[in-house]
Protein backbone atom coordinates (compact mmCIF):
# COMPACT_ATOMS: atom_id res chain seq x y z
CA UNK A 1 0.00 0.00 0.00
CA UNK A 2 1.03 3.64 -1.23
CA UNK A 3 1.64 5.79 1.60
CA UNK A 4 -0.93 8.04 0.23
CA UNK A 5 -3.30 5.25 0.56
CA UNK A 6 -1.92 4.05 4.07
CA UNK A 7 -2.17 7.89 5.56
CA UNK A 8 -5.77 8.18 3.65
CA UNK A 9 -6.88 4.77 5.78
CA UNK A 10 -5.46 5.54 8.81
CA UNK A 11 -6.49 9.27 8.73
CA UNK A 12 -10.17 8.23 8.10
CA UNK A 13 -10.22 5.46 11.15
CA UNK A 14 -8.73 7.60 13.70
CA UNK A 15 -10.41 10.50 12.87
CA UNK A 16 -13.46 8.55 13.23
CA UNK A 17 -12.68 8.01 16.82
CA UNK A 18 -11.03 11.26 17.90
CA UNK A 19 -13.11 13.61 15.42
CA UNK A 20 -15.37 14.61 17.82
CA UNK A 21 -13.05 15.59 20.12
CA UNK A 22 -11.27 17.86 17.72
CA UNK A 23 -14.48 19.59 17.06
CA UNK A 24 -14.75 20.03 20.78
CA UNK A 25 -11.13 21.13 21.49
CA UNK A 26 -12.01 23.74 18.57
CA UNK A 27 -15.14 24.97 20.32
CA UNK A 28 -13.88 25.34 23.46
CA UNK A 29 -10.31 26.94 22.37
CA UNK A 30 -12.13 29.65 20.53
CA UNK A 31 -14.30 30.35 23.12
CA UNK A 32 -11.84 30.96 25.49
CA UNK A 33 -9.76 32.56 23.28
CA UNK A 34 -12.44 35.02 22.07
CA UNK A 35 -13.77 36.13 24.83
CA UNK A 36 -11.45 38.52 26.95
CA UNK A 37 -10.30 36.92 29.73
CA UNK A 38 -10.86 40.38 32.48
CA UNK A 39 -14.25 40.16 31.48
CA UNK A 40 -14.42 36.45 31.70
CA UNK A 41 -13.05 36.80 35.56
CA UNK A 42 -15.73 39.92 36.24
CA UNK A 43 -13.36 42.62 36.53
CA UNK A 44 -15.65 44.75 34.48
CA UNK A 45 -18.08 44.21 37.51
CA UNK A 46 -16.28 45.36 40.31
CA UNK A 47 -16.03 48.98 40.97
CA UNK A 48 -12.92 49.86 43.55
CA UNK A 49 -13.28 53.42 45.01
CA UNK A 50 -10.60 54.57 47.01
CA UNK A 51 -11.51 55.86 50.16
CA UNK A 52 -8.53 57.17 52.38
CA UNK A 53 -8.45 56.63 55.98
CA UNK A 54 -8.80 59.01 58.39
CA UNK A 55 -6.57 59.61 61.21
CA UNK A 56 -9.14 60.91 63.43
CA UNK A 57 -11.35 58.40 63.16
CA UNK A 58 -9.53 55.84 64.82
CA UNK A 59 -10.67 55.74 68.13
CA UNK A 60 -9.78 52.18 69.01
CA UNK A 61 -6.58 51.74 69.03
CA UNK A 62 -4.15 49.19 68.01
CA UNK A 63 -2.70 48.88 71.48
CA UNK A 64 -6.40 48.32 72.77
CA UNK A 65 -6.93 46.08 70.07
CA UNK A 66 -4.16 43.45 71.30
CA UNK A 67 -4.93 43.83 74.61
CA UNK A 68 -8.48 42.21 73.59
CA UNK A 69 -7.08 39.92 70.82
CA UNK A 70 -3.84 38.79 72.33
CA UNK A 71 -3.31 36.45 69.57
CA UNK A 72 -4.30 39.08 66.49
CA UNK A 73 -2.27 38.10 63.39
CA UNK A 74 -2.12 39.64 59.74
CA UNK A 75 -3.56 42.96 60.90
CA UNK A 76 -4.96 45.41 58.82
CA UNK A 77 -6.59 49.11 59.34
CA UNK A 78 -8.93 49.55 56.04
CA UNK A 79 -12.45 50.75 54.91
CA UNK A 80 -15.31 49.25 54.71
CA UNK A 81 -18.56 50.64 53.42
CA UNK A 82 -17.07 54.32 54.31
CA UNK A 83 -16.01 53.76 57.52
CA UNK A 84 -12.88 52.37 58.94
CA UNK A 85 -12.27 49.11 60.28
CA UNK A 86 -9.30 46.56 61.32
CA UNK A 87 -8.86 42.79 60.01
CA UNK A 88 -7.27 40.44 61.15
CA UNK A 89 -6.73 36.87 62.06
CA UNK A 90 -5.90 34.25 65.08
CA UNK A 91 -4.92 30.74 64.62
CA UNK A 92 -7.17 28.51 66.98
CA UNK A 93 -6.24 25.41 68.36
CA UNK A 94 -8.41 22.90 68.00
CA UNK A 95 -8.39 18.55 68.48
CA UNK A 96 -8.23 18.59 63.93
CA UNK A 97 -5.11 20.74 63.98
CA UNK A 98 -5.16 24.90 63.87
CA UNK A 99 -7.91 26.54 62.40
CA UNK A 100 -8.00 30.13 61.24
CA UNK A 101 -10.66 32.52 62.17
CA UNK A 102 -10.88 35.79 60.40
CA UNK A 103 -12.46 39.01 62.34
CA UNK A 104 -13.41 42.50 61.10
CA UNK A 105 -13.54 44.85 63.76
CA UNK A 106 -14.70 48.91 63.44
CA UNK A 107 -11.83 50.43 64.19
CA UNK A 108 -13.76 53.93 65.78
CA UNK A 109 -15.43 52.46 68.97
CA UNK A 110 -14.22 48.38 68.44
CA UNK A 111 -17.17 46.34 68.16
CA UNK A 112 -17.02 43.05 66.72
CA UNK A 113 -18.47 43.09 62.50
CA UNK A 114 -18.03 39.25 61.76
CA UNK A 115 -19.73 37.55 61.15
CA UNK A 116 -20.80 39.41 58.76
CA UNK A 117 -24.87 39.67 58.61
CA UNK A 118 -27.05 38.92 55.42
CA UNK A 119 -27.96 42.77 55.94
CA UNK A 120 -24.63 43.40 56.10
CA UNK A 121 -23.33 41.33 53.16
CA UNK A 122 -26.13 42.89 50.60
CA UNK A 123 -24.58 46.15 51.63
CA UNK A 124 -20.97 45.14 50.91
CA UNK A 125 -21.98 43.46 47.25
CA UNK A 126 -23.79 46.03 46.41
CA UNK A 127 -21.25 48.72 46.85
CA UNK A 128 -18.67 47.31 45.32
CA UNK A 129 -21.39 46.48 42.27
CA UNK A 130 -20.99 48.60 38.96
CA UNK A 131 -24.35 49.63 39.01
CA UNK A 132 -25.89 50.80 43.13
CA UNK A 133 -29.23 50.43 41.51
CA UNK A 134 -29.08 46.21 41.25
CA UNK A 135 -31.96 44.77 42.31
CA UNK A 136 -31.02 41.36 43.96
CA UNK A 137 -32.93 37.80 42.98
CA UNK A 138 -30.96 36.06 45.62
CA UNK A 139 -29.33 35.97 48.82
CA UNK A 140 -27.78 32.34 50.55
CA UNK A 141 -25.88 31.22 53.11
CA UNK A 142 -23.39 28.70 52.30
CA UNK A 143 -21.20 26.73 55.43
CA UNK A 144 -20.61 23.75 53.21
CA UNK A 145 -20.70 21.82 49.98
CA UNK A 146 -19.38 24.88 47.99
CA UNK A 147 -20.68 24.65 44.46
CA UNK A 148 -18.27 23.81 41.44
CA UNK A 149 -17.40 27.58 41.60
CA UNK A 150 -16.54 28.29 44.91
CA UNK A 151 -13.35 27.02 46.18
CA UNK A 152 -14.38 25.81 49.93
CA UNK A 153 -11.03 27.36 51.69
CA UNK A 154 -13.62 30.98 51.32
CA UNK A 155 -16.56 29.42 53.18
CA UNK A 156 -18.73 30.55 55.31
CA UNK A 157 -19.99 32.92 52.11
CA UNK A 158 -22.75 34.94 51.42
CA UNK A 159 -23.41 33.99 48.14
CA UNK A 160 -25.71 37.17 46.43
CA UNK A 161 -27.16 36.63 42.86
CA UNK A 162 -27.77 40.51 41.18
CA UNK A 163 -30.74 40.58 38.85
CA UNK A 164 -29.07 41.52 35.96
CA UNK A 165 -27.51 40.51 32.95
CA UNK A 166 -25.37 36.75 32.66
CA UNK A 167 -26.55 36.59 36.02
CA UNK A 168 -23.87 37.69 37.91
CA UNK A 169 -23.45 36.55 41.21
CA UNK A 170 -20.59 38.11 44.29
CA UNK A 171 -19.46 35.89 47.33
CA UNK A 172 -18.75 37.81 50.61
CA UNK A 173 -16.98 36.64 53.06
CA UNK A 174 -19.03 35.82 56.85
CA UNK A 175 -15.41 36.49 58.75
CA UNK A 176 -14.43 39.16 56.65
CA UNK A 177 -16.82 41.10 54.63
CA UNK A 178 -14.31 40.58 51.71
CA UNK A 179 -15.63 39.96 48.41
CA UNK A 180 -13.74 37.02 47.78
CA UNK A 181 -15.01 35.43 44.25
CA UNK A 182 -17.26 36.50 41.93
CA UNK A 183 -19.11 34.45 38.76
CA UNK A 184 -21.52 35.04 35.87
CA UNK A 185 -22.54 32.98 33.03
CA UNK A 186 -19.91 33.77 30.50
CA UNK A 187 -17.00 32.41 33.50
CA UNK A 188 -19.12 29.71 34.62
CA UNK A 189 -19.35 28.34 30.89
CA UNK A 190 -15.26 29.33 30.75
CA UNK A 191 -15.19 26.64 33.10
CA UNK A 192 -17.40 23.86 31.30
CA UNK A 193 -15.03 24.71 27.64
CA UNK A 194 -11.79 24.26 30.02
CA UNK A 195 -13.03 21.21 31.17
CA UNK A 196 -13.97 19.69 27.59
CA UNK A 197 -10.95 21.17 26.77
CA UNK A 198 -8.86 19.26 29.04
CA UNK A 199 -11.26 16.20 29.33
CA UNK A 200 -11.50 16.00 32.78
CA UNK A 201 -14.80 17.49 34.10
CA UNK A 202 -13.73 16.64 37.89
CA UNK A 203 -10.88 18.65 39.18
CA UNK A 204 -9.98 20.22 35.52
CA UNK A 205 -6.98 18.23 35.75
CA UNK A 206 -5.23 18.46 32.49
CA UNK A 207 -2.65 15.41 33.60
CA UNK A 208 -5.21 12.70 33.45
CA UNK A 209 -5.07 9.41 30.83
CA UNK A 210 -7.73 10.21 28.50
CA UNK A 211 -6.61 12.99 27.40
CA UNK A 212 -2.84 11.47 27.16
CA UNK A 213 -4.95 8.76 25.01
CA UNK A 214 -7.22 11.47 22.84
CA UNK A 215 -3.79 13.81 22.38
CA UNK A 216 -1.76 10.71 21.02
CA UNK A 217 -4.25 9.32 19.01
CA UNK A 218 -5.21 13.03 17.46
CA UNK A 219 -1.27 13.93 17.08
CA UNK A 220 -0.43 10.39 15.08
CA UNK A 221 -4.00 11.41 12.82
CA UNK A 222 -2.78 14.81 12.63
CA UNK A 223 0.32 13.70 10.91
CA UNK A 224 -1.51 11.24 8.13
CA UNK A 225 -3.91 14.28 7.83
CA UNK A 226 -0.29 16.16 6.98
CA UNK A 227 0.56 13.50 4.39
CA UNK A 228 -2.51 13.74 2.81
CA UNK A 229 -2.36 17.41 2.47
CA UNK A 230 1.13 17.21 0.55
CA UNK A 231 -0.63 14.62 -1.63
CA UNK A 232 -3.49 16.05 -2.60
CA UNK A 233 -2.94 19.27 -2.84
CA UNK A 234 0.84 19.10 -4.43
CA UNK A 235 1.60 16.07 -5.78
CA UNK A 236 -1.38 15.11 -7.66
CA UNK A 237 0.32 12.31 -9.46
CA UNK A 238 1.46 10.19 -6.40
CA UNK A 239 -1.75 7.68 -7.06
CA UNK A 240 -4.38 7.44 -5.13
CA UNK A 241 -7.30 4.81 -5.74
CA UNK A 242 -9.53 6.71 -7.23
CA UNK A 243 -7.35 7.74 -10.03
CA UNK A 244 -5.70 4.36 -10.79
CA UNK A 245 -9.47 3.51 -11.25
CA UNK A 246 -10.00 6.48 -13.71
CA UNK A 247 -6.71 5.08 -15.53
CA UNK A 248 -7.92 1.50 -15.39
CA UNK A 249 -11.18 2.89 -16.86
CA UNK A 250 -9.81 5.09 -19.08
CA UNK A 251 -7.74 1.90 -20.78
CA UNK A 252 -10.25 -0.18 -20.58
CA UNK A 253 -12.11 2.39 -23.08
CA UNK B 1 -19.98 18.29 -0.24
CA UNK B 2 -17.26 19.88 -2.78
CA UNK B 3 -16.92 22.80 -1.01
CA UNK B 4 -16.64 20.65 2.40
CA UNK B 5 -13.91 18.80 1.13
CA UNK B 6 -12.40 21.72 -0.86
CA UNK B 7 -12.32 24.15 2.56
CA UNK B 8 -10.89 21.06 4.23
CA UNK B 9 -7.82 20.30 1.97
CA UNK B 10 -7.07 23.96 1.84
CA UNK B 11 -7.56 24.99 5.16
CA UNK B 12 -5.59 21.77 6.27
CA UNK B 13 -2.50 23.64 4.75
CA UNK B 14 -2.94 26.86 6.57
CA UNK B 15 -3.42 25.81 10.20
CA UNK B 16 -1.06 22.32 9.82
CA UNK B 17 2.09 23.48 11.25
CA UNK B 18 -0.72 25.23 14.23
CA UNK B 19 -2.44 22.36 14.80
CA UNK B 20 0.70 20.27 15.45
CA UNK B 21 1.98 22.61 17.93
CA UNK B 22 -1.33 22.81 19.66
CA UNK B 23 -1.47 19.11 19.81
CA UNK B 24 2.33 18.70 20.13
CA UNK B 25 2.33 21.19 23.45
CA UNK B 26 -0.91 19.85 24.50
CA UNK B 27 0.22 16.14 25.14
CA UNK B 28 3.03 17.85 27.20
CA UNK B 29 1.17 19.56 29.22
CA UNK B 30 -0.53 16.63 29.94
CA UNK B 31 2.74 14.85 30.47
CA UNK B 32 4.97 17.49 32.27
CA UNK B 33 6.22 17.17 35.78
CA UNK B 34 3.30 19.72 37.62
CA UNK B 35 6.13 20.25 40.72
CA UNK B 36 8.62 21.26 38.80
CA UNK B 37 6.63 23.51 36.14
CA UNK B 38 6.30 25.74 39.34
CA UNK B 39 9.64 27.00 39.69
CA UNK B 40 9.67 26.66 43.31
CA UNK B 41 12.44 23.76 43.69
CA UNK B 42 14.60 26.03 46.03
CA UNK B 43 12.22 27.93 47.52
CA UNK B 44 12.12 27.86 51.28
CA UNK B 45 9.43 28.55 53.67
CA UNK B 46 9.19 31.66 55.43
CA UNK B 47 7.31 31.95 58.46
CA UNK B 48 6.63 35.87 58.86
CA UNK B 49 5.26 35.52 62.35
CA UNK B 50 7.07 37.48 64.60
CA UNK B 51 6.51 38.25 68.52
CA UNK B 52 6.11 41.47 68.85
CA UNK B 53 5.61 43.55 72.27
CA UNK B 54 2.20 45.84 70.67
CA UNK B 55 3.46 48.80 73.52
CA UNK B 56 6.45 49.22 71.45
CA UNK B 57 4.92 49.71 67.83
CA UNK B 58 4.00 53.33 66.40
CA UNK B 59 0.25 54.11 66.60
CA UNK B 60 -1.41 53.70 63.08
CA UNK B 61 -3.00 56.94 64.13
CA UNK B 62 0.79 58.81 64.35
CA UNK B 63 1.88 56.56 61.33
CA UNK B 64 -1.15 58.09 59.17
CA UNK B 65 -0.96 61.69 60.51
CA UNK B 66 2.63 61.47 59.38
CA UNK B 67 1.71 60.85 55.74
CA UNK B 68 1.00 63.68 52.66
CA UNK B 69 -0.60 60.82 50.18
CA UNK B 70 -3.45 59.26 51.15
CA UNK B 71 -3.84 55.90 52.55
CA UNK B 72 -6.30 53.47 51.35
CA UNK B 73 -4.98 50.75 53.70
CA UNK B 74 -2.46 50.23 56.24
CA UNK B 75 -0.83 46.50 56.89
CA UNK B 76 1.06 45.49 59.77
CA UNK B 77 3.89 42.89 58.14
CA UNK B 78 7.41 41.58 58.71
CA UNK B 79 10.20 41.64 56.61
CA UNK B 80 13.24 39.57 57.99
CA UNK B 81 11.77 40.04 61.37
CA UNK B 82 11.61 43.23 62.00
CA UNK B 83 8.02 44.83 61.67
CA UNK B 84 6.94 47.28 59.38
CA UNK B 85 3.51 48.98 58.36
CA UNK B 86 2.50 48.51 54.69
CA UNK B 87 0.55 51.73 53.53
CA UNK B 88 -1.45 51.54 50.02
CA UNK B 89 -1.28 54.36 48.18
CA UNK B 90 -3.12 53.44 44.90
CA UNK B 91 -5.25 50.07 44.98
CA UNK B 92 -6.32 47.83 42.12
CA UNK B 93 -8.68 45.08 41.83
CA UNK B 94 -5.53 42.82 42.21
CA UNK B 95 -1.93 42.58 43.92
CA UNK B 96 -0.48 42.06 40.53
CA UNK B 97 -2.35 45.03 38.55
CA UNK B 98 -0.84 48.33 39.33
CA UNK B 99 -0.68 49.34 42.75
CA UNK B 100 1.19 51.90 44.98
CA UNK B 101 2.83 51.19 48.08
CA UNK B 102 5.16 52.39 51.02
CA UNK B 103 7.00 50.87 54.21
CA UNK B 104 6.68 52.52 57.10
CA UNK B 105 9.20 51.05 60.30
CA UNK B 106 6.55 50.13 62.88
CA UNK B 107 9.15 51.09 65.68
CA UNK B 108 10.61 54.21 64.76
CA UNK B 109 8.52 55.52 61.66
CA UNK B 110 10.96 55.72 59.35
CA UNK B 111 10.76 55.16 55.88
CA UNK B 112 12.18 51.59 54.33
CA UNK B 113 13.18 51.79 50.98
CA UNK B 114 13.55 48.14 49.11
CA UNK B 115 17.15 48.72 47.81
CA UNK B 116 19.66 46.44 46.16
CA UNK B 117 21.04 44.92 49.62
CA UNK B 118 18.08 44.65 51.30
CA UNK B 119 16.31 42.71 48.48
CA UNK B 120 19.24 40.59 48.60
CA UNK B 121 18.81 39.59 51.96
CA UNK B 122 15.16 38.99 51.38
CA UNK B 123 15.68 36.54 48.51
CA UNK B 124 18.31 34.94 50.76
CA UNK B 125 15.16 34.11 52.88
CA UNK B 126 12.77 32.45 50.69
CA UNK B 127 15.98 29.74 49.12
CA UNK B 128 16.76 26.45 49.96
CA UNK B 129 19.40 26.03 47.23
CA UNK B 130 23.49 26.33 47.36
CA UNK B 131 23.72 28.99 44.40
CA UNK B 132 25.03 32.38 45.69
CA UNK B 133 23.17 35.56 44.55
CA UNK B 134 25.18 36.72 40.96
CA UNK B 135 23.08 39.49 40.18
CA UNK B 136 20.51 41.74 41.47
CA UNK B 137 18.10 43.97 38.83
CA UNK B 138 14.94 46.11 38.81
CA UNK B 139 12.86 45.55 36.00
CA UNK B 140 10.27 47.46 34.98
CA UNK B 141 6.68 45.27 33.27
CA UNK B 142 6.80 43.47 30.75
CA UNK B 143 9.05 40.94 32.80
CA UNK B 144 9.86 37.89 30.87
CA UNK B 145 9.30 35.56 34.09
CA UNK B 146 5.90 36.99 35.46
CA UNK B 147 4.68 38.18 32.36
CA UNK B 148 1.49 39.79 34.27
CA UNK B 149 3.01 41.68 36.95
CA UNK B 150 1.97 45.30 36.22
CA UNK B 151 4.49 46.62 39.15
CA UNK B 152 8.21 47.40 39.58
CA UNK B 153 10.03 44.43 40.44
CA UNK B 154 13.45 43.60 42.05
CA UNK B 155 15.23 40.54 40.42
CA UNK B 156 17.36 38.55 42.39
CA UNK B 157 19.67 35.89 40.37
CA UNK B 158 21.02 32.60 41.70
CA UNK B 159 24.29 30.97 40.29
CA UNK B 160 22.87 27.31 40.54
CA UNK B 161 21.67 24.40 38.22
CA UNK B 162 18.43 25.85 37.83
CA UNK B 163 18.99 29.46 37.31
CA UNK B 164 16.44 30.39 39.75
CA UNK B 165 15.51 33.84 40.22
CA UNK B 166 13.37 35.30 43.08
CA UNK B 167 11.35 38.59 42.65
CA UNK B 168 9.89 41.20 44.93
CA UNK B 169 7.90 43.82 44.03
CA UNK B 170 9.90 47.08 44.67
CA UNK B 171 7.06 49.21 46.60
CA UNK B 172 5.89 46.95 49.37
CA UNK B 173 8.75 43.83 49.20
CA UNK B 174 6.41 41.77 48.68
CA UNK B 175 7.31 38.30 47.27
CA UNK B 176 6.15 37.65 43.74
CA UNK B 177 7.52 34.21 43.44
CA UNK B 178 10.31 32.02 41.89
CA UNK B 179 11.48 31.18 38.73
CA UNK B 180 13.82 29.01 37.38
CA UNK B 181 15.10 27.33 33.96
CA UNK B 182 11.98 24.05 34.43
CA UNK B 183 9.35 27.15 34.71
CA UNK B 184 10.87 28.86 31.84
CA UNK B 185 10.90 25.70 29.91
CA UNK B 186 7.15 24.83 30.42
CA UNK B 187 6.28 28.96 29.82
CA UNK B 188 7.55 28.37 26.51
CA UNK B 189 5.22 25.56 25.68
CA UNK B 190 2.76 27.82 27.02
CA UNK B 191 3.44 30.43 24.78
CA UNK B 192 3.30 28.07 21.60
CA UNK B 193 0.19 26.73 22.70
CA UNK B 194 -1.44 30.09 22.90
CA UNK B 195 0.28 31.74 19.91
CA UNK B 196 1.36 34.56 22.21
CA UNK B 197 4.40 34.83 19.90
CA UNK B 198 5.12 38.79 21.43
CA UNK B 199 5.26 37.24 24.97
CA UNK B 200 2.41 39.43 25.93
CA UNK B 201 1.17 36.89 28.68
CA UNK B 202 -2.52 36.22 27.48
CA UNK B 203 -4.45 34.33 24.84
CA UNK B 204 -7.06 37.11 23.37
CA UNK B 205 -4.41 37.98 20.79
CA UNK B 206 -5.82 38.72 16.89
CA UNK B 207 -3.77 35.71 15.59
CA UNK B 208 -4.88 33.06 18.33
CA UNK B 209 -8.61 34.59 18.01
CA UNK B 210 -7.90 34.08 13.85
CA UNK B 211 -6.42 30.70 13.89
CA UNK B 212 -9.26 29.63 15.93
CA UNK B 213 -11.84 30.10 14.42
CA UNK B 214 -10.25 28.96 10.84
CA UNK B 215 -9.10 25.65 12.93
CA UNK B 216 -12.91 25.76 13.99
CA UNK B 217 -14.21 25.99 10.34
CA UNK B 218 -11.64 23.25 9.59
CA UNK B 219 -12.99 20.53 12.14
CA UNK B 220 -16.12 21.14 11.38
CA UNK B 221 -15.37 20.22 7.35
CA UNK B 222 -13.59 17.37 8.47
CA UNK B 223 -16.71 16.58 10.86
CA UNK B 224 -18.92 16.68 8.02
CA UNK B 225 -16.65 14.48 5.84
CA UNK B 226 -16.62 11.95 8.48
CA UNK B 227 -20.29 11.74 9.07
CA UNK B 228 -20.53 11.58 4.99
CA UNK B 229 -18.60 8.33 4.49
CA UNK B 230 -20.09 6.91 7.37
CA UNK B 231 -23.51 7.55 5.42
CA UNK B 232 -22.07 6.81 2.50
CA UNK B 233 -20.82 3.18 4.03
CA UNK B 234 -16.76 3.84 3.77
CA UNK B 235 -16.16 2.68 7.12
CA UNK B 236 -15.97 -1.01 5.76
CA UNK B 237 -13.62 -3.49 8.42
CA UNK B 238 -12.60 -6.08 5.97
Amino acid sequence: MSLHRTSRKYHKWLMLFVGVQFVIWSISGAYMVILDIDYIHGDSLVVKKPVSLKSDSINYALTQLYIDYPQAENIELTTLLGKIVYRFSTNQILDSGTDKVEYLLSADNGELLSPVTEAYAVKIAKSQYENAHVAIRQVRLITENPPFELSARHLPVWRIDFDDFASPSFYISVQTGKLVTKRHSFWRLFDWMFSFHVMDFIEEDASNKLLLVFACLSLLASIFGIILTYFRLFNQRGNTGKNKHKQKVRKVK
Amino acid sequence: MKLIKFLHKWLSLLVALQVLIWLGSGLFFNLMDHNKARGNTYRAQVDNNIAILPASLLAPKTVLQQQDKPVNSLKLISLLSQPYYLLNHKESLYPHFYNQHSLINAFTGEVKIIDNVFVQALAKATYSGNGEIKSVEKLMPPIADFLKEKNQLWQVNFADELNTSVYFDVGSGRLIGHCNDDKRFVDFFFMLHFMDYGSLGGFNHWQTIFFALITLLFSMTGFIWTMELLKNGRYKIR
